[in-house]
């Protein structure tokens, strides 16, 4: 047997890799690579001004509205809509949706017209919703939170459903009251599910306010993207761009903080 | 191979032969399917564009702002419809070169009116000095009607900011809010105005002409096409120019009292109209809507560098825009109201 041990060589370490770890550099360093090639695109003329603002144009166009605080009067009044809708459509989806995560006739009833109702485009009910509640903000509000409601729903019967059921069955072994269960067990289980619902209905709030300014609004980031777009001026148009994914980045740390607090138990 | 020899000549004989018969030089234009197209659609159907050796192609689009895109990306050679605050930021851009006039608010031709509900008109809104405090809803930030309320507001010493001013989008959207009072005051083309009263949602309480009379439109091309085939343009214009004499002609006649008359020649044209405009018009809706055109197709030129300017100070067009720079005032002669130099 020891001649097997001489043909034998060492086996190297063939693990590793195919496992995501963060490179802090890479994701900025590709973001200054593509600024400036399509700085370069423009300034040596490859791509006209007409079809494609450049960069420095675009900072340009931002630095003019914070300049003469327009910049936050349009931040400002597309928030308070946001802020509002997203309110009201979670308060209502969150009822409802744990209603319906909890009783089984509740589920029963709901889940048909949550499906039948879910799907539709909330933008396509505006003219229905300009006529119920006029132009001002209350219309513009209700868009934000019929399109949040939704999402909203699925997202906390689901989280109900993903909670460990053993759990709960412990609880009921333990003699806990079925309040109890709800409050210290099932919703606590839920929140992971219910915060990632948060994410999804945050960005459709941020979709649907640039919607529902298209009428009769003055101010607001979603007004001022649309005038921008007929007025052609494209380099105001991507700093409207520009402003909305910085609220959306914003939106986002503020709900990556909220989780970290409310999940804190974890 | 002489077969083949015979057979390829033959060929280039054929070809030859088709490429005379089509030797008419191909132009595009873009436009809206309005009345206020109409010399377009004239000088297609009795053939002028014909005459000059021309093979015009018109695509239709369903808002101005697609027809200034669309000619200053090249996809149509010229364009044809209203100023607004985008056309004027495309051309700026060195895109497009304004070169004869479409419709213009000339006094005693209704075109756009000042339409308010009806029970703001009750409550006293009768007079166009009144829009301060006033909801008004237009089309778009920039567009025409934009513009219109913020030369009254001059006119009329007023403040435009002093009214609260609602962009709804579409001309069926700005109806939609005046019937249902959520607005006090629209401004309408006079068909639209006209509907609203005879519902009795609207009174019509003035007219742009009165206030303000301005060139409201043009024909324009893009640059490279004038700077590359400038004969086929001017060919273009000539016959432009001849439609838009018919149409003065047949639409645009008044009578010893001042009202307009539509003779023989006026039924011709509006046939020939309401099989371009869409939705299908009546023979009242064509006469109603007839804007004015000059009959040579001369515009306003003073208007236009006050057009720029208002837009300017406004913010909603470009500071570096140079209004000469947009126009190119050799293919039409005699054009109205130059600037002093």
């Amino acid at each position: 047997m020891p001649e097997r041990s001489e043909t034998s060589r060492p086996v190297p370490f063939r693990g590793g890799g195919f496992h995501y770890v963060p490179r802090k550099a890479v994701p900025w360093i590709g973001f200054v690579l593509v600024l400036t090639l399509w700085q370069a695109l423009c300034s040596f003329g490859v791509i006209s001004p007409l079809f494609l603002p450049s960069p420095e144009a675009i900072g340009v166009a931002l630095w003019r509205l914070s300049e003469s605080g327009a910049i936050f009067s349009h931040l400002g009044w597309s928030l308070q809509r946001i802020l509002a809708g997203w309110a009201i459509g979670t308060a209502a989806g969150l009822l409802v949706g744990l209603t319906m995560g909890i009783f089984s006739a509740a589920r029963s009833l709901g889940l048909p017209f949550v499906s039948a109702l879910f799907p539709i485009p909330k933008i396509a009910l505006l003219p229905l919703l300009i006529l119920w509640f006029g132009i001002g903000e209350p219309s513009k509000i209700a868009v934000i939170a019929l399109g949040v409601f939704f999402p909203t729903v699925i997202s906390a019967y689901t989280a109900c459903d993903s909670v460990p059921r053993n759990l709960i069955r412990m609880g009921q072994s333990f003699g806990l009251s079925g309040q109890t269960i709800v409050s210290e067990i099932l919703l606590p289980g839920a929140m992971p599910g219910i915060l990632s619902g948060f994410r999804i209905s945050a960005s459709i709030a941020l979709i649907l306010v640039v919607a529902a300014e298209m009428i009769g609004a003055q101010h607001g980031i979603g007004a001022f993207i649309l005038s921008a777009g007929n007025l052609m001026q494209t380099d105001q148009l991507l700093a409207g761009v520009v402003m909305l994914s910085i609220l959306g980045l914003l939106i986002s740390f503020i709900l990556g903080r909220v989780e970290t607090w409310v999940l804190r138990w974890r | 191979m002489k077969k083949l020899l015979a057979a390829l000549c033959g060929l280039m004989i054929v070809a030859a032969g088709q490429a005379l018969a089509q030797d008419k030089e191909k132009l595009s234009i873009a436009a809206l399917r309005f009345v206020s197209s109409s010399p377009i659609f004239i000088a297609q159907e009795k053939g002028y564009f014909a005459a000059e050796g021309l093979e015009v192609e018109i695509k239709f689009f369903e808002a101005a702002q697609p027809i200034a895109v669309a000619t200053a990306g090249g996809d149509t050679d010229l364009g044809i419809t209203g100023f607004t605050g985008g056309f004027y930021n495309l051309a700026g851009k060195g895109a497009l070169k304004v070169i004869a006039a479409q419709s213009r608010e000339e006094p005693g031709y209704d075109f756009v009116a000042y339409v308010v509900n009806a029970k703001a008109h009750e409550a006293g809104f009768k007079s166009v000095t009144q829009f301060p405090g006033k909801t008004v809803g237009i089309t778009t930030v920039g567009s025409t009607f934009h513009y219109n309320l913020g030369k009254l507001a001059e006119k009329r010493n007023f403040k435009l900011e002093d009214v609260q001013l609602k962009p709804l989008q579409s001309i069926p959207n700005v109806m939609a809010a005046l019937k249902g009072a959520q607005v006090d005051a629209v401004l309408l083309p006079a068909n639209n105005a006209y509907a609203l009263e005879k519902e009795g949602a609207g009174k019509i309480i003035g007219w742009v002409h009165q206030e303000t009379p301005w060139q409201l439109g043009g024909l324009f091309a893009n640059t490279k096409v004038v700077e590359t085939r400038r004969p086929a343009v001017e060919k273009f214009v000539r016959a432009y120019q001849k439609a838009c004499a018919d149409y003065a002609e047949g639409l645009l006649q008044k009578d010893a009292q001042g009202q307009r008359t539509f003779g023989p020649k006026a039924d011709e044209l509006i046939a020939i109209i309401q099989k371009y405009v869409e939705p299908k018009p009546s023979v009242e809706q064509v006469k109603g809507s007839a804007s004015y055109i000059d009959p040579q197709g001369r515009l306003l030129v003073n208007d236009i560098y006050s057009q720029v300017r208002w837009y300017q100070a406004n913010g909603m067009v470009d500071k570096t825009v140079d209004t000469s720079k947009i126009l190119d005032l050799n293919f039409v002669k005699g054009h109205l109201d130059l600037p002093k130099r």
